[in-house]
């Protein structure tokens, strides 16, 4: 047989369409499956985490938190324990064992973990001037317990994290990201949660030292505070301003009397001012 | 600003999928012009997969020769190809990676053979390997080995 | 057209041969599938949704083989070869080979 050399005119093997137009397609995709599950998700948690037995969680708690040193501030660790002791004794909070730890870092804010461990930032203390404000934002994070504000969270985030892990493969670079973002998210609280949260501390309060007094300082404080130092809290809670007008709405309503504030014990105003 | 250091990772992801996207079309742009001008060049020598039957006395000389091309993804394409994997069908940006290493593999094969003074090369096979199989994981390399090989015939000059 | 793959095409001449010719096409499955079949590999047993798979894809190949071929003025493509490769996790290559002729 003869050979005839000719040439091929189009290259049939490989597709013709713009790769950034199927970029364009595969992330519209992916968002939409991601939106998707999120919502299921959100769904999802909030019929479950009202059923989560509170033992489970603190056994949960220690696992997924064995890993972080605990060294609780024995001092607001007593205080913590004080106010649960106020509730009444049906609620759920007394089958937690709290702790309260001091984190040395600038931010002004304090979390609610799974088991019981609340931490507060140093930067959170430093702007505190009152034991009645203390108390407040104490309440506000056994709040946040009482509602089981902090699992339903963590569930979507686990879950979330769990389903990246099956779309992309478990080592792949992007579910990583995806996840320490998507937790990131879910660390925070949705505007109601917060407004509930800040009622039960102020209720708190209120049953601490017989009146209101106290429970707007620090948010007063924080409102007149440089934005920009504040971003991380205000990326995760209502602003000062609205906070302070609710809990002034709530004040009233409740008919709460406004007494003179204890200022804050020389120990932990000590403690609070050595942090650099 | 703040945004770029509060999530570095995904700066430097999207970094990594704007440098890859841009060097790996100019790279595959380039490849694509040499190989079209390669075979331009070698259009007249003749390759083909089946087996030749000579008259006696017609082949004077004949020997193996292969060529062989590794070619790796870049990092847009290894994101796109990551995506299509969750929704599936035709993975088109692989595609032009194995058409490339195939190309290139056999052309390398076809200057193995015309450097060597062959006239032809016949019952030419083609292997293909996955180099770093788990194209997708963290640090692993997505890429494809194609090794073309085959029998390079001198003829007597008649 | 003919495809073969043998040296020849039975019964007919072969005239003219255009060289080398090639058809391949990279598939995945959606993560769906691949979740199935993470669960079947528990049993053991055919994977249907990988068949189907590779067998849509070895079509296209073929295919896109044949079309090379029709651009070369050719009729019938002989000794075609296939091959098959995982060029990424969960994707896999077809490749598909072969002499594009000319037969009477």
């Amino acid at each position: 047989m003869k050979y005839i050399a000719r040439e091929l005119t189009e290259n049939v093997n490989v597709s013709k369409s713009h790769p950034l137009a199927e970029l364009a397609w595969l992330a519209g995709g992916l968002l939409a499956v991601v939106a998707i599950l999120y919502l299921s998700l959100w769904w999802v948690a909030d019929r479950i985490v009202p059923r989560v037995p509170v033992q489970v969680e603190v056994w949960a708690g220690q696992q997924l938190m064995a890993r972080f040193p605990n060294r609780p501030d024995p001092q607001l660790t007593e205080r913590v324990r004080n106010l649960v002791r106020l509730l009444p004794a049906a609620s759920p909070l007394h089958r937690y064992d709290f702790s309260v730890s001091v984190m040395e870092q600038e931010t002004v804010n304090a979390l609610a973990l799974p088991g019981g461990r609340i931490v507060i930032f140093s930067g959170l203390l430093k702007q505190i001037e009152s034991e009645n404000e203390l108390t407040m934002i104490l309440g506000h994070e056994l709040g946040h317990y009482a509602h089981r504000d902090h699992l339903r969270g963590m569930g979507r985030g686990l879950g979330m994290t769990l389903a990246l892990a099956m779309l992309f493969g478990q080592h792949s670079q992007v579910a990583g990201m995806a996840s320490n973002l998507l937790i990131g998210m879910e660390m925070r609280y949705s505007q109601q949660q917060e407004k509930s949260a800040d009622a039960y501390g102020l209720d708190l309060l209120v049953q601490t030292y017989g009146h209101a007094g106290g429970a707007t300082d620090f948010f007063l404080r924080l409102a007149d505070q440089d934005e920009g130092k504040l971003a991380y809290l205000l990326a995760s809670h209502p602003h000062p301003q609205d906070r302070i007008a609710g809990l002034r709405k709530m004040i009233a309503r409740q008919g709460y009397a406004v007494g003179p504030t204890v200022p804050l014990p020389e120990t932990l105003v000590h403690q609070s001012r050595e942090c650099p | 600003m703040e945004f770029i250091v509060n999530h570095l990772d995904l700066s430097l992801f999207a970094v990594l999928v704007t440098v890859g996207y841009a060097a790996g079309t100019f790279a595959e742009r380039r490849h694509y012009a040499s190989i079209l001008t390669r075979e331009r060049a070698q259009r007249q020598f003749q390759v083909m997969n089946a087996e030749a039957y000579f008259a006696e006395g017609r082949v004077k000389n004949s020997f193996m020769v292969s060529g062989s091309a590794v070619i790796s993804i870049d990092y847009f394409k290894r994101l796109l190809a990551i995506l299509r994997n969750i929704f599936g069908g035709r993975v088109k940006a692989y595609e032009s990676l194995v058409d490339r290493a195939r190309r290139e593999a056999i052309l390398r094969m076809k200057e193995e053979a015309l450097t060597r003074g062959a006239d032809m090369v016949v019952n030419l096979r083609l292997e293909t390997a996955a180099i770093g199989n788990a194209a997708n994981r963290r640090g692993r390399i997505g890429s494809v080995e194609v090794l073309a090989y085959g029998t390079a015939v001198t003829l007597n000059k008649t | 057209m003919i495809v073969t793959n043998v040296n020849h095409v039975p019964g007919r001449k072969i005239l003219e041969h255009y060289g080398i010719v090639q058809g391949s096409t990279v598939r995945a499955k959606h993560v769906g599938r691949d979740i199935m079949a993470s669960f079947k590999n528990l049993v053991g047993g055919e994977l249907k949704g990988y068949t189907e798979l590779l067998q849509e894809a070895r079509e296209e190949a073929t295919q896109r083989m044949t079309t090379q071929a029709r651009q070369l003025g050719a009729n019938a493509v002989i000794n075609v070869r296939f091959a098959t490769s995982s060029v990424a996790q969960g994707a896999a290559e077809l490749f598909a080979y072969g002499t594009a002729v000319l037969v009477e």
